[in-house]
């Protein structure tokens, strides 16, 4: 019984190690602190609850992310009913549609830009312009970026998290590196 | 290969991980589109790399105790709770918001642009990658004449490099061909005070003097004869890096 109970709080610290790169996750889904900070606890949950599904010696990161992804899924479905679709597909074509639509004022006061904690605490040029231009990011582009080349996640395990096939992790990553380079380059 | 399965499959092998990378580097070696897109997304991946640590947000204080909290609570009661508070609802706005701020796919024809801050961002960026991730200067410094003769033996490039100047603790590091311009570009890795300072020299474009501020670095760019010299250097000391400028501008002749 005490084995257990210790397995059960090593586990739990082991997930707490991740907790800042899960609400950074959370902030990149709700852009909003207070709603990243309930997601993360329901995410934290979760994983709790279903700590015998994870496979000894995978990522233990990817797969809290892959909670966080569902969790943040079920949550845009089950609020999405009778408002219109939004998915990472219809967010694709539509960036191709409206890609020269980007506003002049960009960054400006009033306009449509969001200031994440992240953005607001950076501490120099080099960052505050790399934050901005992750921001600018559709959603669909700026996980697959930032998984691979800030988490060092596997393609496949980029694929599990966000329940899309590999090939479309790559197009994705591939895409979402030149919009971000395009998008530093732009700032100039 | 033609464009499109390389495009397929340029993720891969900027990560390192492809399992057609010479069929892929020949492709690219004829193909200044392909190439471009390439470059783009190496510099891209190896900026964020460099920065990850501090792009990565932490949580706030109270967060922590207040999951373990809620883990506990949650032991305790052992019974399944409602814990949707919020409905995870996107506002128009937000929706609204998202794909307007999108950008579209259509990269620069790199070797062709032509203002200068697009010069001095792609360069800085660069600047970046070779300092920070590739390590190219983190040997011991080197001689002028050793760089000069590395650059015309494997660029064939003839660039007159200027000299270490010890009263400004300016050494010598590195020098390697830059991705920039299709790969015509010298790129000269110093230290000042220890500090990456890189002199791009890009044959072939004329650029009027200018002195530039991004990405918290200072750029000074001049041109002498059909050469543009660009030189970048972290921010914060304006002064000294115009010294270090005419100085090189004196002896790049």
């Amino acid at each position: 019984m005490s084995t257990k109970h210790s397995e059960d709080d090593g586990f739990r610290a082991a997930t707490l190690e991740f907790l800042d790169p899960l609400y950074g996750a959370a902030l990149r889904l709700t852009r909003n602190a207070d709603r990243a900070q309930d997601l993360v606890q329901d995410t934290y949950l979760k994983a709790i609850r279903a700590q015998r599904s994870f496979a000894q010696g995978t990522n233990l990161k990817a797969w809290l992310y892959t909670i966080l992804q569902n969790t943040w899924r079920n949550r845009q479905r089950d609020g999405a009913r009778s408002r219109v679709e939004f998915d990472s597909e219809a967010v694709e074509r539509s960036a191709e549609a409206v890609g020269r639509l980007r506003p002049s004022g960009y960054g400006e006061p009033g306009s449509q830009r969001f200031e994440t904690p992240e953005s607001l605490l950076m501490r120099d040029t080099l960052n505050a312009d790399l934050q901005a231009a992750i921001d600018g990011l559709a959603a669909a582009f700026r996980e697959v970026v930032w998984l691979r080349d800030v988490d060092e996640l596997t393609y496949q395990e980029i694929a599990d998290v966000l329940d899309i096939p590999i090939g479309t992790v790559m197009s994705r990553l591939s895409r979402g590196r030149k919009q971000l380079y395009e998008a530093l380059v732009k700032r100039a | 290969m033609n464009c499109r399965q390389v495009e397929e499959q340029l993720a891969e092998y900027v990560d390192g991980v492809s399992k057609n990378a010479a069929s892929i580097a020949a492709h690219l070696d004829g193909c200044a589109n392909c190439r471009a897109s390439a470059h783009a997304q190496t510099v891209a991946r190896s900026v964020l790399r460099a920065q990850a640590a501090e792009l990565s947000p932490i949580a706030p204080p109270g967060l922590r105790t207040r999951v373990i909290a809620h883990l506990d609570q949650d032991l305790k009661t052992s019974r399944p709770q409602d814990l949707l508070g919020w409905t995870g609802r996107l506002t128009a706005f937000a929706a609204a918001a998202m794909v307007v701020l999108t950008l579209g796919a259509v990269l620069l024809p790199i070797a062709t642009v032509r203002s200068t801050a697009l010069l001095a961002a792609q360069l800085a960026l660069d600047h970046l990658k070779c300092f920070t991730i590739e390590g190219d200067a983190d040997g011991e410094p080197i001689a002028k004449e050793q760089a000069e003769a590395t650059l015309k033996q494997e660029f064939d490039f003839s660039v007159a490099v200027p000299a270490p100047l010890a009263a400004e603790k300016l050494e010598l590091m590195a020098v390697r061909r830059c991705l920039y311009g299709d790969g015509r570009a010298a790129h000269l890795m110093y230290r000042l005070d220890g500090e990456p300072l890189s002199l791009f020299i890009v044959p072939g474009l004329t650029r009027p003097a200018a002195e530039l501020s991004l990405f918290g670095h200072d750029q000074v760019v001049w041109t002498q004869g059909d050469r543009t010299y660009m030189l970048v250097a972290r921010g914060g000391n304006r002064n000294q890096l115009s010294r270090v400028a005419s100085y090189l501008r004196n002896e790049a002749k």
